[in-house]
């Protein structure tokens, strides 16, 4: 087949430079005529050639249809149209513009080879791939070996988490009766919805919850930002749902590399546009979703149910609110639900892996000195959610944002260590998640004054150089360095996501770039702003890599050390509760402090099993006891007697 | 009177998203939008169809150069 490609333009005929270049490698023979041609050249050429099908290209946008008009014009009088096939193309050609001018085709920019050989030999197939691409679900976390590779760190480790599963062995708390419940109901009606929904709640529950989840299930009462979705909603959101799925075609965000996956968190407070955000958002390429729930649903025990909305920051989490969720996700989309830090977490685990959930997050650090949660209380309740994540077979992130309170990265990366190493040996998949962060610490030190990539390069170096776990950066990457501002905001996210690739992290959790604005809630708009500037980033890095300044390396062996430091700390203090108490993973003047939630709930119950042995320095001990005692009067007497 | 729009040195940019089966009827509901707004002069500068619906910047124009701008009156 011989084509003639003809350019009706003073100057430009890249485009068709470059669709000859590839035809010819396709084994055709092409003919491209020279810029600043007429029109009636293009027909006298054709009939010259004996062309079988020709290619005009527009660059400019003015005027387009007239002149196409024209093409049709002459070559209908040259006895050419008609007889030699014809499609246009340009920056303002559409193929609906194409064939209303009777045209075989038209395309516009970003349009791919395969299209055009799909035309030429009219067959779509050649072009599937392209016009119908299939995103399949990543096997996440990729593979590590999840080794801490220093001795005395891993040894500091193990004897941190023999003493935390030591102590936790005879205690249970509310949180993990009603995991019990729940689990064994939703095992009762085989994870059905609808059956889940109707079943009464037991007096068991109810004493195991606080009042206004008594009186939601008794009296039909909703906190005063929460209200019930009715059925109608709901089936006309199924509906949307089902449309958005027919017309969806993924988009792959990374450029040439196999990571960092794109998560988007999502909590505007309503099931119903969190599934539409979501659909925009896998839309524009975001591999996965994250689950965020209102700040209250953590000091409160126990769950709702149903569907509910809520009008404020954070979407309830019901298991009828989790599964319409689930339903509007693509099979492609990874799904994490946040458990980690109030009363709830291992009931949120329990719902979250019977739903499937690809993910869970976890962190009894960061829950108890910065989520508000009694650090003994979420200690048996995390150690319990992990437990429930290694059955369910979730991985689950360690998010260390206690550093936007003022902690120090050695400090929460101390704690996030310690999380993963108890993850591990209770056979759960643990992912660390540090921050990406202009905090309080990193401000105050004046880290990031120069540029933010040192600094952010130190910390991941340094956690890649102590162990061999996948690793997450969020949660947003570049927190408090975006500003209302939606191009700065893009900027950034996309700056920190590029620099992510560089550090060969796993995944990121990107903001939308109303990030900074929180006085309203947040749009799909700012989703694809955000999304868009990221796939822009990796697009023009490539396989190219950042590089940091020597001072990263002077600051990654700072936080190592720090890091090491603490978790010498961590494993002399009588225990990890303790430790957390008394301020080894931060203290007041970090910024963050022990929470009250669920306080003196804890309940000895029959030991499990005995694991692990403490080996105490007395003197350091003492000292982290008293600080411990001090900082925590109420359960120290109580301990006490 | 000088109003508000009046002010504006060029155009009016709407950035947005709307729920569509198609690339065609999102142009169609953005014109819409743009008439219902009284926003007669405007022109569609980007928009991306997929999912649930369309990304979509259109632009209306309150001073073209070569007008006689709104915000030289006096």
């Amino acid at each position: 087949m011989k084509i003639l490609l003809a350019p009706l333009d003073p100057v430009h005929d890249a485009g068709l430079k470059l669709i000859k270049r590839k035809l010819e490698v396709l084994g055709y023979e092409c003919v491209l005529l020279p810029p600043d041609i007429t029109v009636e050249e293009i027909g006298e050429a054709a009939i010259a050639e004996k062309i079988d099908m020709i290619f005009v290209g527009r660059t400019v946008g003015y005027g387009v249809e007239q002149l196409f008009r024209r093409v049709r014009h002459v070559l209908t009088a040259q006895g050419i149209f008609g007889k030699v096939r014809v499609a246009i193309g340009g920056m303002a050609v559409t193929d609906e513009l194409a064939k209303s001018l009777g045209f075989e085709a038209g395309y516009g920019p970003h349009t791919r080879i395969e299209e055009i050989h799909a035309l030429i030999e009219k067959n779509p197939e050649l072009a599937r791939h392209v016009t119908h691409p299939v995103k399949d679900k990543p096997k996440f976390p990729f593979p590590h070996s999840n080794e801490v590779k220093d001795s005395t760190t891993r040894k500091l480790l193990d004897q941190i988490v023999d003493g935390i599963l030591d102590w936790t062995s005879n205690k249970s708390s509310p949180g993990v009766v009603r995991a019990q419940i729940t689990e064994s109901q939703l095992q009762e009606v085989k994870g059905s919805v609808e059956s889940y929904t109707a079943l009464p709640f037991t007096r068991d529950y109810l004493a195991q919850c606080d009042e206004n989840i008594v009186d939601f299930f008794q009296r039909n009462t909703c906190p005063s930002s929460v209200r019930q979705i009715t059925q109608k909603e709901i089936d006309a959101y199924l509906r949307r749902i089902d449309i958005a799925k027919k017309n969806f075609h993924p988009r792959v965000l990374q450029h040439g590399r196999t990571k960092p996956l794109v998560f988007v968190q999502y909590g505007t407070g309503c099931p119903m546009m969190d599934g539409m955000h979501i659909k925009v958002a896998e839309s524009w390429g975001a591999d996965g979703v994250l689950h965020f729930d209102p700040a209250w649903g953590a000091r409160t025990e126990g769950l709702m149910d149903g569907f509910l909305t809520n009008a404020e920051d954070g979407t309830p989490v019901t298991y009828a609110n989790l599964s319409l969720i689930k339903r509007s996700l693509d099979k492609a989309t990874l799904w994490t639900v946040r458990a980690h830090r109030g009363l709830n977490t291992p009931e949120i685990a329990v719902l979250s892996g019977f739903l499937g959930a690809d993910m869970t997050k976890i962190n009894i650090i960061y829950g108890s000195i910065c989520g508000g949660t009694d650090p003994a209380r979420l200690t048996v309740d995390g150690v319990e959610a992990m437990r429930i994540a290694a059955r369910y077979n979730m991985p689950f992130d360690i998010p260390t944002n206690e550093e936007l309170a003022g902690s120090p990265p050695h400090k929460a990366f101390a704690g996030m260590l310690v999380m993963a190493a108890l993850g591990k040996r209770l056979g759960a998949q643990p992912i660390l998640k540090p921050l990406l962060c202009h905090g309080p610490y990193v401000m105050v030190n004046e880290f990031m004054e120069q540029n933010y990539v040192d600094y952010n390069f130190a910390k991941i170096r340094a956690l890649q150089a102590i162990a061999d776990f996948p690793i997450w950066p969020g949660e947003p990457i570049g927190f408090m360095t975006h500003t209302e501002e939606k191009e700065q905001s893009a900027a950034t996210t996309a700056l920190h996501a590029a620099m992510c690739s560089t550090l060969g992290v796993d995944a990121i959790t990107t903001a939308s770039t109303d990030e900074a604005f929180s006085r309203g809630s947040i749009t799909a708009d700012g989703r694809v702003g955000a999304l868009r500037a990221i796939e822009e980033a990796f697009r023009f890095f490539g396989q190219t890599d950042i590089t940091p300044t020597a001072q990263a390396d002077v600051w990654r062996d700072e936080i190592i050390l720090g890091i090491n430091d603490v978790l010498k700390k961590a494993a002399q203090a009588p225990s990890f509760v303790e430790a957390l108490y008394s301020g080894v993973f931060g203290d007041k003047a970090d910024g963050v402090y022990p929470g009250r939630a669920g306080r003196d709930s804890i309940s000895e119950i029959e030991p499990t099993k005995k694991v692990g042995r403490w080996d105490v320095d007395p003197v350091m001990a003492r000292k982290i006891s008293l600080i411990a005692a001090a900082a925590r009067p109420a359960v120290a007497a109580r301990r006490r007697r | 009177m000088t109003t508000a729009r009046d002010t504006i040195v060029d155009a009016l940019d709407i950035e947005s998203f709307v729920l569509c089966e198609s690339e065609a009827e999102a142009k169609e509901l953005v014109g819409k939008l743009m008439q219902s707004l009284g926003l007669a002069r405007f022109v569609i500068v980007s928009l991306d169809f997929n999912g649930p619906g369309a990304h979509f910047r259109v632009r209306a124009y309150m001073n073209k150069p070569g007008d006689t701008y709104t915000w030289l009156k006096e």
